[in-house]
């Protein structure tokens, strides 16, 4: 784990001052709303439909007991025990007050967290693959990066005031479990021919109102040259991108303006400019970051665990835990296991104060002390024994944790929606509830097979429904909440926007045309278990289409 | 709010409480934490009255965000969001209604 170093300690310390004394201005009235409203932002708060909401950064999704443990900590005594795991890695409390959030940040403080840069126009929150240093198939391990670009990014004075937010995601894995095509910046550690290591760099990736997949700008980027391109392309955006309109202000739309070849242009020509010597940085430097994530003192076990077997062979629900929620470790005798935050009929992402405690108890006891929050909205233990997984089990079906269904169909990423966003069109969580229930049954689910539904409750797209293998987004017709179902999106490899099935349908029919849409797929679908979306990209969407149509009294045959 | 259309009568005048952030209603002397005890505007005179009090409202910065909401009055006298979006800020999340304001009606109904 990252270990704050003085700097850190004291930019977060002092902020935390400076908030409360913001905080008390804004009370006793010597500042305005209107001036108080960029400075709390800056500070992640934000009012929404009930209350205020904070929001926490948690830096590449990764966390110790320590820090869970105080979030759980918040959560009982500042909110309402509770806490939403957000698609960006974070958490958010739906009920903080005012008086209280500078309490909540020296408590955040304590552990090494914040909420700088959670909101506003500047470079947010690093995401990265939630299986970092576990994968077998990783380069490397996409934290340092992640970690040095958090330096560099955070409280830089240059990027403060972009035309709009700015998201960046890494994975150093061959398989992207990042989502980087649809980000600002995607970043992925690739190996050149010669068997250096590099960056591979895409821009202008995004969601929202006008989605994009990304495009590669830079196929190999050597290391230690990533700060000095990365400024050379945020000069580019910071200078030329639209201020003008919101809604044109990413800088998905300058590359899409400009196009590919002549933004690659313009930053290269930035970057010969810069003087990168200057702006990269101290290969010790990099190196004291990159011992942070060291790999953990793993012990030499035996590859599988007889324990685990003969343990899942008495136990039919161990048994469907471990085929469905293990991942495979890149170090024999391990695991990791994904704790699904998607119990059936429970909103996605939330978890009790009660839970985080378990996880917390949990990663101390049996993951190295490691837990990780994907953007998926479940949380990872990395480093399981694989004798141990029983054990783990046992504590996550006494914690309500235990649901078995990790990227299957009830594993439903779902934003907020109109039940807490005040920026929403429609309630995405009940949607997505409803569709859980429906598909209960796990042995329909695993039937089904991966499927990835993404629910948003506007077209800002938290709930990254353009990505959705199904993607839901719910909309206000005549007041009346409304939903569109596009088919065919995918956040991986082979990174896809999804297509509109049809017009929009009313929430009460939503799980009846996700169930036929699922149906026609098994209908359809090749017998050697043709994935959903290898489906949907076979046939299209002309097939599923029908769905959408109520359903007709049977008629008499002619 | 954008400047714009006001919302169409009868209307209620809303806002957020500075401190903890609850959603609050104008309730002639001060502000209220139910809809119940909302002021209604019934009438194009009083909806300028309102106005006037959002003005201020916005100025001195105390509830927050404050702005005007369509309502209408059912059988039993009652007063209802005209929109989705306000019913569920009125009340509290559709999917935790041990939360927020109907929380707090459920208790009163209990003890009451
Ligand atoms: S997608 Fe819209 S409704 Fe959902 S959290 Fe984002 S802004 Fe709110």
């Amino acid at each position: 784990m990252y270990r704050y170093d003085e700097f850190d300690e004291r930019v977060v310390r002092q902020r935390v001052a400076q908030f409360r004394e913001q905080v008390g201005r804004r009370i006793d009235g010597s500042l305005t709303e209107e001036e108080f409203l960029p400075l709390r932002l800056m500070n992640g708060l934000y009012l929404q439909l009930h209350a205020y909401m904070l929001r926490v950064a948690i830096p590449y999704g990764t966390l110790d007991s320590r820090q869970m443990r105080q979030l759980a900590l918040i959560a009982d005594r500042y909110d309402r025990g509770y806490g939403h795991f957000t698609t960006r890695q974070n958490i958010q409390y739906n009920w903080p007050r005012l008086r209280d959030a500078p309490d909540i940040l020296e408590m955040l403080a304590d552990v090494q967290m914040h909420c700088i840069q959670t909101s506003g126009n500047c470079i947010r929150n690093v995401t990265a693959d939630h299986f970092a240093g576990v994968a077998a198939d990783e380069v490397e391990d996409p934290r340092p990066t992640a970690e040095l670009i958090r330096q560099w990014s955070t409280l830089h004075p240059e990027f403060s005031f972009l035309p709009r937010k700015f998201k960046i995601a890494v994975t150093g894995s061959a398989e992207d479990r990042a989502a980087v095509a649809v980000h600002d910046i995607g970043i992925r550690i690739v190996r050149n021919a010669a068997g250096e290591v590099g960056y591979r760099i895409i821009v202008g990736g995004g969601l929202g109102r006008t989605p994009m997949i990304g495009k590669t700008v830079r196929e190999f980027l050597p290391k230690d040259e990533l700060l000095a391109y990365l400024e050379a392309i945020m000069r580019v955006y910071n200078l030329e991108g639209r201020r003008d309109n919101k809604f044109k202000a990413r800088v998905k739309i300058l590359v899409h303006e400009l196009g590919a070849e002549a933004f690659i242009a313009r930053v290269e020509e930035e970057y010969a400019r810069l003087d990168g010597p200057s702006l990269n940085v101290d290969p010790a430097e990099l190196a004291r970051i990159a011992a942070y994530f060291a790999p953990p003192a793993f012990e030499a076990l035996p590859e599988g665990s007889a324990v685990l077997d003969q343990a899942a062979a008495r136990d039919p629900d161990l048994a469907r835990f471990v085929r469905v929620n293990l991942y495979p470790h890149k170090m024999p005798g391990y695991t990791a296991v994904t704790v699904s935050l998607k119990p059936i009929g429970g909103p996605p992402g939330d978890a009790t104060s009660d839970q985080m405690r378990a996880l917390a108890d949990i990663a101390e006891r049996f993951s190295l002390d490691e837990l990780r929050v994907t953007h998926i909205q479940n949380i990872v233990l990395p480093h399981v024994k694989l004798d141990e997984v029983p054990q783990v089990w046992a504590a996550l079906v006494e914690a309500g944790l235990a649901s078995a269904n990790a990227g299957l169909v009830t594993d439903i990423i779902a934003c907020p929606g109109m039940d807490y966003c005040s920026l929403a069109t429609a309630r995405s969580i009940p949607i997505a509830q409803e569709i859980a229930k429906r598909f209960a049954d796990p042995d329909r689910q695993q039937l089904v097979g991966p499927l990835g539904i993404k629910i948003s409750g506007c077209i800002n797209a938290c709930g990254h429904h353009h990505v959705g293998h199904i993607g839901i987004l719910g909309l206000d017709k005549a007041g009346i909440e409304n939903y569109q179902i596009t088919l065919g999106g995918d956040p991986g490899n082979e990174a896809s926007l999804g297509e509109r099935l049809g017009p929009g349908i009313d929430a009460e029919q939503v799980p009846d045309a996700i169930e036929r849409i699922v149906d026609t797929y098994l209908e359809l679908r090749h017998a050697d278990g043709e994935s959903f979306i290898d489906t949907v990209r076979r046939v299209g969407l002309d097939p599923f289409k029908p769905v959408l149509q109520p359903k007709e009294p049977a008629r008499a045959a002619a | 709010m954008a400047a714009g259309k006001r919302a169409a009568l009868p209307l209620v005048l809303t806002a957020s409480d500075l401190l903890d952030g609850d959603v609050v209603f104008y309730a002639g002397a001060g502000w209220a934490r139910g809809l119940d005890e909302a002021a209604v505007a019934a009438d194009e005179a009083q909806a300028a009255q309102f106005e006037a009090i959002l003005a201020e409202t916005e100025a001195k910065g105390d509830p927050v965000a404050p702005y005007l909401m369509t309502v209408r009055i059912d059988a039993d006298g009652a007063l209802v969001p005209g929109h989705v979006r306000e019913r569920i800020r009125s009340r509290g999340p559709t999917i935790r209604t041990d939360l927020g304001p109907q929380a707090r009606q459920e208790r009163q109904h209990v003890s009451v």
